[in-house]
């Protein structure tokens, strides 16, 4: 129904256009050529006619003609006025086109119309088409072929032609898609000259190829030859015969072969001598081929004389030389194993089987015979490749044969060494090297009666054992490669072990590889040491199955996090490396590659920071630092203490107790007898200052200097012990001592006293249990023990016990003061030192003193108070240990004393406060 | 009615294709065409192109009817005839027996559908022709060639029977002979490459024809008569 209307729509419009082109459509003019199809780049000129009727309607003639391409006006240079109703346009070198021309009308002035239009073609000529050849595929029709030339652009046909002397045969049209060949229609007659040669035609000419004449059985390409078998021969293992069908063309020509085989497992062909299959033949029996081997085979033919074609290979077909006995002895070889028993040895024999081709057969077993020296053979029959036999430690011969069907092979002989052998003679220059993916071992024989090598490898691994395989050369061999299945990046460890007459020489080993590949892992790398700028790094070697070759080097990569990489190689024998010129605390980034010879790989990154300082250098400043802190601090004491009194003075001055004050005037008319403990004796406006003064009289025989001497001893012990006091009350004992033992701070020594009361004694004690050679003043600041023994008798009559048994112990007692703690002076805990095992407190002990002192001034009257004064001069005329301390010693009242020649008794009195007053 | 190739119209149309149907060249080499002529006569005596087939097609393959389909002797020129021809003459001879066979096997072809290979060898027939027309060409420009020589014999035209089997067992002889004669041409052509000048003009046997029954063409010793219609 759709295809119908489709119709009638169609046929309605033919029948309209139809009418249209009569009446409507007719034209006013018309362009010569109509169809034109111009060569490029040459010139075409298109001739416009215009028609009487049109130009006298639109009153216009050939001047009002204008032409267009694909719409664009052509320019009027290119225009020529022939006539008054032609006109003509004229294109130079025209290029490829396919456009449109049309002639055009102003009518009017103003209205442009159309009078007539065509296409222009433009192309080539077609080239005279060449190589034109012919080929007859046997039971096919002739099949011609040419190269066409150059591109036309235009629709070009080529046209096969032939024909005999008599008569021509039809032509042969190539078909569009395949402009270059044509196949005739009918069959190929042989043996009649056919001339043959090709047209081109298009639009813009024709050309026609050189003719080629010949006869088309020089054309021919025969089928392949059919059904060809191959057949051995039981007389002899090295030949196989060849049938074959030849195809039909052998009726009309004489064939020639060419006939390949190879063996199976072969890629390459070997080929039959063309001269022995140059005729037609059906059968051909191939000679020297190797026993029990199979052979594949194939053939193919064409015209004897070389004319034509050779037809495709035929089939290939196979078969299998008969057996021969084995052309060569196995390899033989042994180990021996560990002996169990005394006086004998297991000996492995072990051989390899022999390859098809020197086998020549199916191997049904092997014969081994043992023997040693003149004694009886053994013989063995053994299917495998090995036999273990028990041998004694003697010298062995051993034989082995292959046997096939057909017969046995040559033996082979094996010396097994006794016991006691010693190897000798290795090979020299052991060379392994990789070469057309093999390995290849190079040796050097020292010896030149080897018999043979035999050769072992095994691969060589951390976790896996080495498993030995190994092949045998003749004695003549240098240079083999090894014929086991060998694996890339395997590290094989190959021994070369020569065979002499008498045994066996000493093997020599090396490593090789196959082929060598990156490093499965790069190297972990450590630090084993990391310093302020350098750091020792460690790594352990590559295990060998992970190498895949020879190290031949190591990579450092290390970097900081913001700093470029910088690479350092080490050889592959080291184990660790420093790096130095690091920056210090600095976090570095470091990572190790390994590399063979056919790359390297990384290992995985390490972080190490480097510390701020070096190794001592922190001791290198503390020290010092310390050392300049304890300079100050000392510096610091000293002049504390050189600046005590001031510092005393504006920070605790000293503040008298009033209720251990009293009053007491010291005078030689007075009675040597004071109530001490009486109150009432006090000052009672709480001024005080008891300046205790001591006379020295010189009655001493020693001589000045020498107890000078002394005393300076005691002054340095003295400052030692104020050394090594601390707190208020060893400074406060301590400051309150020093004027007493020199009077050089006069004035200082008088404001100091005039705050306290002070009390002195003679001090004839020894250092350390030693008697001292002159006696020493010690003075105490407290108020009250001359009161306290005066109330306890029995204290003094302790203390004259333990004088009586120990005379040292009264010269070591001084007088302190009691400035509200107890006993915490440095002096004391010095003197507890020296003292160690006395029970007796040391209060006590002066106050016993002191008490005795008292007694002996009121009960000798005055000679006791004497003899006192006597001690204390001796102490007093060494005291100062310089010149300068004597002289200040000397205006506090010794002065007085020398001078007069005559003992003089210093009371004690009464002081304002403010100073004291010397009597 | 068929015109008889070896009369004398046969032979005026014969030489007629000689000297006018030539479109193409001629290769010019004497002795590759010489070669090609004797290829194709050793093609044409294979009596497995055209006899075989006939046989088995035409049901004649029997032991009893193969002895009947033998060669009726005068249809094609004996070897000896053709012996004692010149070149010119025995391509004359040749070229218009050829024209016969195609004109028998064109009928043959009409008649026996099924004979696929009839028009293989009628082409190879044309293609005979064609060779003879270039050896012709070749030897007119030699001296021999430009010889006049004795009138060359036309085979007699065969009797179509009217009886089927008969017409049968008529083809078959033809084709007999035809592969006989084919035979013959093809002895006389391997003579040719010998040497133009060792070329014999007689055979010894066809000395002794010659003696005894003076020149003929023909096996039965008839002579070629130039008009007219010979018995088969």
């Amino acid at each position: 129904m759709l295809t119908l209307q489709t119709w009638i729509v169609q046929a309605l419009l033919v029948f309209l256009t139809t009418d249209s082109i009569g009446g409507l459509l007719d034209p006013c003019g018309y362009i010569n050529p109509e169809s034109p199809v111009v060569q490029l780049g040459s010139n075409f000129t298109a001739v416009c006619v215009l028609k009487e009727k049109c130009m006298d309607y639109f009153h216009v003639n050939a001047n009002y003609i204008f032409w267009k391409t694909n719409h664009v006006t052509v320019p009027k240079e290119q225009y020529t006025v022939i006539n008054r109703t032609a006109s003509s346009v004229t294109f130079t070198n025209i290029p490829l086109l396919n456009s449109q021309l049309t002639c055009n009308i102003r009518t009017f002035g103003q209205i442009d119309q159309n009078v007539y239009g065509i296409r222009i073609i433009s192309g080539l000529p077609p080239e005279k088409p060449k190589n034109l050849n012919c080929i007859v595929n046997e039971g096919k029709k002739m099949m011609c072929q040419w190269a066409p030339g150059r591109e036309t652009y235009l629709e070009t046909n080529f046209t096969l032609k032939s024909e005999w002397a008599t008569e021509k045969f039809d032509d042969c049209e190539a078909k569009r898609d395949t402009p270059t060949s044509c196949t005739v229609d009918y069959s190929p007659v042989y043996f009649v000259n056919i001339e043959v040669w090709v047209e081109a035609e298009n639009a813009l000419g024709k050309v026609t190829s050189d003719h080629i004449n010949f006869d088309p059985i020089d054309k021919v390409k025969p089928n392949a030859p059919h059904n060809l078998s191959v057949n051995n021969s039981e007389e002899l293992s090295s030949i196989l015969k060849l049938t074959w069908i030849n195809s039909n063309i052998k009726n009309f020509i004489t064939l020639k072969y060419n006939i390949q085989y190879r063996t199976k497992d072969a890629s390459t062909w070997s080929q039959i001598p063309p001269e022995d299959t140059a005729s037609t033949r059906s059968s051909f029996t191939v000679q020297d081929l190797k026993p029990f081997t199979e052979y594949v085979f194939r053939i193919r033919c064409m015209k004897a004389d070389g004319k034509g074609f050779w037809s495709d290979w035929s089939e290939e077909a196979s078969g299998i030389t008969y057996e021969d006995r084995p052309s060569k002895a196995p390899s033989f070889w042994y180990k021996i194993e560990p002996s169990r028993t005394h006086g004998h040895r297991s000996v492995q024999l072990i051989w390899k089987t022999l390859p098809p081709f020197e086998a020549n057969g199916k191997i049904l077993d092997y014969e081994v015979t043992v023997t040693r020296w003149k004694s009886r053979l053994q013989n063995y029959t053994v299917n495998g490749t090995e036999l273990t036999v028990n041998l004694t430690n003697d010298r062995y011969i051993a034989t082995l044969t292959a046997r096939n069907l057909v017969g046995k092979s040559d033996a082979s002989v094996l010396t097994i060494p006794a016991c006691d052998f010693q190897a000798t003679h290795p090979v020299m220059d052991l060379k392994a090297f990789p070469k057309d993916n093999v390995l290849w071992v190079e040796w050097t024989a020292t010896n030149g009666s080897v018999n043979k090598y035999i050769l072992e490898w095994c691969v060589l691994s951390d976790t896996l054992p080495c498993i030995p395989d190994w092949q045998q050369e003749d004695g003549t061999v240098h240079r083999t490669y090894l014929r086991g299945n060998l694996a890339e990046s395997k590290c094989y460890l190959i021994t070369v072990t020569p065979v002499y007459a008498d045994g066996p020489g000493s093997p020599e080993s090396i490593k090789a590889y196959l082929k060598q590949a990156p490093p499965s892992k790069g190297p972990t790398v450590r630090t084993k040491k990391v310093g302020k700028n350098e750091a020792v790094l460690e790594w352990d070697q590559l295990p060998v199955d992970v190498q895949n070759g020879f190290i031949r080097n190591y990579t450092i990569f290390y970097r900081t996090i913001i700093g470029n990489e910088t690479a350092v190689n080490v050889d592959s024998s080291h184990t660790e490396y420093t790096l130095s010129s690091l920056t210090s605390d600095t976090l570095y980034m470091v990572r190790m590659a390994a590399y063979t010879d056919e790359g390297g790989k990384d290992g995985p990154e390490f972080t190490f920071t480097t510390p701020k300082f070096a190794q001592g250098e922190i001791e290198a400043i503390v020290v010092p630092v310390c050392l300049a802190f304890l300079l100050t601090t000392l510096l610091g004491v000293l002049f504390c203490f050189n600046k005590r009194d001031l510092i005393k003075k504006h920070i605790w001055p000293n503040v008298p107790d009033p209720s251990k004050s009293h009053i007491a005037q010291w005078s030689p008319h007075t009675p040597p007898r004071h109530n001490f403990n009486s109150k009432d004796q006090m000052y009672s406006d709480g001024n005080f200052t008891d300046v205790s003064v001591v006379e020295i009289e010189a009655n001493d025989k020693k001589t000045f200097p020498e107890d000078m001497k002394s005393l300076d001893l005691f002054k340095r012990e003295k400052i030692s012990t104020e050394g090594h006091s601390s707190g208020i009350g060893g400074s406060s004992c301590m400051s309150s001592s020093r004027p007493s033992i020199s009077s050089s701070d006069e004035n200082e020594s008088a404001q100091n006293t005039s705050s306290t009361v002070q009390y002195s004694t003679v001090v004839h004690s020894g250092y350390r249990h030693q008697v001292p050679s002159v006696q020493v003043f010690s003075r105490s600041e407290s108020t009250q023990p001359l009161l306290d023994s005066e109330e306890r008798p029995e204290d003094l009559q302790l203390v004259d016990n333990v004088e009586g048994s120990d005379g040292i112990l009264p010269r070591q007692q001084y007088f302190k003061q009691n400035c509200g703690q107890r006993e915490t002076s440095p002096v004391i805990s010095h003197f507890e030192r020296s003292k160690q095992g006395s029970s007796i407190n040391q209060e006590d002990f002066v106050r016993l003193k002191q008490q005795q002192i008292s007694d002996h001034i009121s009960q000798s009257s005055g000679s006791g108070q004497m003899k006192m004064f006597q001690e204390v001069s001796t102490a007093a005329s060494f005291g100062p240990g310089t010149e300068e301390q004597v002289e200040r010693f000397e205006t506090v009242g010794m002065e007085a004393a020398i001078d007069e020649g005559m003992p003089k008794s210093y009371l004690p009195q009464t002081v304002r406060q403010g100073g004291y007053m010397p009597q | 009615q068929v015109i008889p190739p070896f009369s004398a119209p046969g032979l005026v149309l014969g030489l007629l294709f000689l000297s006018t149907a030539a479109t193409g060249s001629c290769s010019g080499k004497y002795q590759g065409l010489l070669e090609q002529l004797r290829s194709q006569a050793d093609y044409m005596q294979d009596t497995s192109r055209l006899l075989d087939p006939y046989i088995h097609i035409q049901g004649l393959d029997t032991s009893g009817l193969k002895e009947h389909c033998k060669e009726r002797p005068g249809v094609f020129p004996s070897e000896d005839a053709l012996w004692r021809l010149s070149r010119w003459d025995f391509l004359q001879i040749l070229n218009a027996t050829l024209g016969q066979v195609l004109h028998r096997l064109t009928t043959f072809q009409q008649d026996l559908p099924q004979f696929k290979d009839l028009g293989m060898v009628m082409l190879y027939i044309r293609g005979f022709q064609s060779n003879i027309h270039c050896m012709c060409q070749l030897l007119g420009s030699s001296s021999e060639a430009a010889k006049p020589t004795q009138a060359s014999p036309a085979p007699p035209l065969p009797t179509l029977a009217s009886d089927a089997f008969q017409r049968k067992l008529e083809g078959c002889r033809f084709l007999s002979g035809y592969h006989h004669f084919m035979h013959s041409v093809a002895q006389v052509l391997r003579e040719w490459g010998k040497s133009p000048r060792r070329v014999r003009r007689h055979s010894p046997r066809q000395a002794l024809q010659k003696g005894a029954h003076g020149t003929h063409l023909f096996s039965r010793g008839r002579r070629l008569a130039p008009s007219g219609q010979l018995p088969w």
